[in-house]
């Protein structure tokens, strides 16, 4: 039997990939005009049952009804034309046509000249009512990371969706973003779109949804009415019974203890300027900040803005055009990455597939990556394989990484055991510095306290720890100061009590 | 504890049938194909596989005349295997095995009236091989590295380069023999020329498998062959933590190079006892062909490189003895080889393996 007031109902949906089962007989249902919470942690299989939805993987068993029609779908298409449209995390849009050419783009079949006139009228129309603005005549390669969010959403509604999949909607918003999208997605929901909000984070289900549905481990746990529910209620949910105490932005609480900063600083960056190694990077221009041993100096700012930069000219102050970096008193300008690292330092990349590990290598070639040529590790240029196999099997163990033996290879663990060997490989050594880029970017709660308790310990240790993210909370969290970038320069220091969501976040989009 | 350790067992023997699956299955339908190929020709079937794939195991001179391409095969292979690694392609192993070959003869001619002992001569004419070789290589490297040329064109164009240094040094005094009529040089200094260990096969058997030996133990055991290998599973990860890029770039060609210089070398040492325009030639075409399709069957995999070069060897002696014997034509043999590196790639494709391991 099948609901007719239902506008999408899933019966009992499976599918697995090789051995890992990603959903399990999962059942899900949408209510006309809700914004429905799909709430669960990385991994969980949030992605994979949407994707089922959209009609990109192929559901191994179970049936999808759409308004109570029982509904096949071998890709998008189909599922375009039943009236879902999906906005992916990462954009999918042409960088090189402007907003407007990727509205339009397939759009317009069976006519041989483009009609743009038209098609933009009725653009600019649902620019208005959905408060979604954006310049249509611009290249989408030209456009911040939150507005090609809007033009994806405009560009879903254009083709008519009704039904609105929105994976991971806030991951590159600041807090007035997050209430601009939420209100715009208010209005579409008063104009008869229903919505799918997947998230992990229980705060802004609470604040944005209806209703919320929680996925672990492939399997659906339930749905609640969050009118109703509390916090509570969906951790119970989400956790079961292992307890991780979280803040109401949902990020793990963490003891940060008291401690003395050392009198000298470990690394001074006086007026620092560099070219980005990156074609359309952000130059850094005069940044001067230091940091202290036993300190967290958290960075802020929008995704962009020369975080990047900031950390490549640390360990590859080769790279320098201006200024001076010194590191424990002693210039640093001009050394070579290896150098740096001999030094007591080390880098976890934001990019954790592109930068932090060799994907298609096993976790011992990633254990030794960036040691290799470490008296520990090698003797007269003979790698000392079973230290690195030992090692390896300690970081498995210590960090309870999920994984067979030391043999498997990297790519296929989840993003939290990955970052589990990358931070064991980082902590290999004593640090006197450590520079870390967004480390806990789509991990899983337990995964994100696991990050946040190493670097709190470092902190206890001594460690000066330069802790770049985009994500606000979890920034003031942990750190002792938030440096705040915006186009390549730092704009604002914050003190410990002078933490301010707003105030933080107005310096980071130039306020 | 026991059934957990049970089900990894049988993960890795099903690891090793899936690596394995795509070149089974490539060579069967390959050979399906070439073998409909001969029937439509109106050609025995049988006749023709029992040929093409025994000759080298059912009497002695096919077992020495596949060894005597395996040689040098061996070493066309690496030069393109190992730039590959890091996925370069290296075009120019012909070139490379061409300039060790030339540079062997000059050195070797030169030093003709010293009148050195065997256990000095012949192991500084393979060191220059291998220097001459590596040296000539690195430019298609050096070229890359610091101009972004890439290596496809470079090494092709120093082929040509190498083809007429080979001519010019053949074909002019003080080099060349006087009354051939095919372009070579003087003769070797006799203590230059590799000793024969049985037939026609001379002491380059040997030099190959230390070749192998020493190209596994570089790849599999120190930090050059780590971070070549992991240059080659992610640049970008191996920059960020400190290797450097041009120089693993530098380094796979000069490896690669004096492979192929030595490969070269063992050639006019060994087989002709002087240098002879187009020594590094079988069966019509070039080694540095061979050794690309060689590299690719097993992937550039240093550990397969022997194993894929022996086959090769197999198929080209099974191929001339086809001809000679039933009159198929050698090109059908290419053909099958050709459609083997194309089923291998696709099939590892589609069983989601990697360009390289």
């Amino acid at each position: 039997m099948t609901n007719k007031n239902k506008v999408l109902e899933t019966k009992n949906i499976s599918k697995s990939f090789g051995s890992v089962q990603a959903l399990d007989k999962v059942n899900f249902d949408l209510n006309e005009g809700e914004i429905h919470g799909l709430l669960g942690e990385n991994g969980a299989g949030k992605s994979t049952l949407m994707n089922v939805l959209y009609g990109l993987y192929k559901e191994d068993e179970g049936e999808i009804y759409i308004r109570g029609e029982k509904v096949e779908f071998n890709s998008p298409i189909d599922s375009i034309k039943k009236g879902i449209g999906m906005i992916h995390q990462s954009s999918t849009l042409v960088p090189e046509f402007t907003a407007l050419e990727n509205l339009i783009l397939g759009t317009e079949g069976n006519k041989m000249t483009l009609e743009l006139k038209d098609s933009e009228q009725k653009i600019l129309e649902l620019q208005e009512d959905f408060g979604l603005k954006f310049p249509l005549n611009v290249k989408v390669k030209n456009l911040p990371a939150g507005i090609k969010q809007k033009v994806e959403i405009i560009r879903a509604i254009y083709r008519g969706a009704n039904i609105l999949i929105l994976d991971e909607p806030t991951t590159s918003l600041v807090a007035e973003e997050f209430e601009q999208l939420l209100k715009s997605l208010k209005k579409m929901v008063n104009n008869g779109v229903t919505i799918v909000f997947i998230t992990h984070k229980i705060k802004e289900v609470l604040q944005a949804c209806d209703r919320a549905s929680v996925l672990t481990g492939g399997v659906m746990q339930g749905t609640l009415n969050t009118k109703k529910a509390s916090k509570d209620d969906l951790v119970k949910l989400m956790f079961g019974t292992h307890e991780i105490d979280i803040t109401e932005s949902a990020i793990p609480i963490i003891d940060v203890p008291e401690v003395e900063k050392s009198k000298e600083p470990i690394l001074t960056l006086n007026n620092i300027s560099a070219k980005s190694k990156e074609k359309d990077g952000t130059d850094l221009k005069s940044v001067t900040f230091d940091i202290y041993g036993a300190e967290i100096l958290g960075i802020a700012g929008i995704s962009g803005n020369g975080q990047k930069e900031l950390a490549e000219v640390i360990i590859d102050p080769n790279n320098i055009t201006e200024g001076e970096i010194s590191l424990k008193g002693e210039k640093i300008n001009g050394i070579t990455t290896n150098k740096v690292f001999s030094k007591n330092v080390t880098y976890i990349p934001e990019d954790r597939k592109k930068e932090s590990i060799l994907g298609l290598g096993n976790i011992k070639d990633n254990v030794l990556l960036g040691h290799q040529r470490e008296k520990k590790y090698q003797s007269s240029g003979i790698v000392k394989w079973d230290k690195v196999k030992q090692d390896a099997k300690n970081i498995i163990k210590e960090y309870q990484v999920k994984t067979p033996d030391e043999n498997k290879r990297i790519g296929k663990l989840s993003g939290g055991n990955i970052q589990r060997v990358v931070i064991g490989r980082a902590l290999l050594n004593d640090l006197d510095l450590l520079v870390t880029h967004s480390p806990t970017a789509g991990l899983d709660m337990a995964s994100v306290e696991f990050v946040f308790k190493r670097l709190v310990e470092l902190r206890s240790k001594g460690t000066a720890v330069l802790y770049i993210n985009e994500d606000l909370d979890e920034l003031m969290e942990v750190s002792d100061r938030i440096g705040v970038i915006h186009e390549g320069k730092i704009v604002d220091i914050f003190e410990k009590d002078q933490f301010d969501k707003y105030k933080i976040g107005s310096k980071m989009i130039g306020g | 504890m026991a059934v957990e350790e049970k089900t990894i067992e049988e993960t890795k023997w099903q690891l090793f049938w899936n690596g394995f699956k795509p070149y089974v299955l490539a060579l069967l339908i390959a050979f399906a194909i070439s073998g409909a190929i001969i029937g439509l020709l109106g050609y025995n079937i049988p006749k023709a596989y029992q040929t093409l794939l025994f000759t080298s195991f059912t009497s002695r001179r096919g077992f020495i005349e596949t060894l005597k391409k395996f040689i040098p095969l061996t070493f066309a292979t690496y030069a393109f295997a190992i730039p590959f690694r890091i996925r370069f392609f290296n075009i120019g192993g012909w070139g490379q095995m061409l300039f060790g070959g030339a540079m062997t003869a000059i050195v070797g001619i030169a030093l003709s009236g010293f009148n050195l002992p065997a256990v000095i001569f012949i192991p500084t004419l393979l060191i220059v091989a291998m220097i001459a070789g590596a040296l000539f290589a690195v430019i298609a490297g050096f070229l890359k590295a610091y101009y972004n040329i890439n290596p496809i064109i470079s090494t092709i164009m120093l082929n040509f380069i190498a083809f007429y240094f080979v001519n010019f040094i053949a074909t002019n005094e003080p080099w060349k023999a006087p009354l051939s009529g095919h372009p070579m040089t003087l003769r070797l200094p006799e203590a230059a020329i590799l000793p024969k260990l049985f037939g026609q096969i001379h002491l380059g058997i040997v030099v190959v498998g230390i070749a192998i030996f020493a190209i596994y133990f570089l790849m599999n055991r120190t930090v050059l062959g780590y971070e070549i290998k992991a240059t080659g599973l992610n640049p970008d990860a191996s920059s960020v933590y400190g290797i450097k890029m041009k120089r693993t770039l530098m380094i796979t060609f000069l490896i690669a190079g004096a492979m192929g210089g030595l490969g070269g070398g063992i050639e006019v040492m060994g087989v002709h006892s002087r240098l002879i325009e187009g020594f590094a030639l079988t069966s019509g075409a070039q080694y540095g062909i061979f050794g690309i399709l060689t590299a690719l069957i097993c992937q550039g995999n240093p550990l397969g490189v022997p194993i894929s070069a022996l086959f090769i060897s197999i198929l080209l002696v099974g191929a001339d003895a086809m001809q000679r014997t039933l009159q198929v034509p050698v090109e059908l043999v290419f053909l099958t080889q050709a459609i083997i590196v194309l089923l291998i790639v696709i099939l590892r494709r589609k069983a989601g393996g990697s360009f390289i391991e």
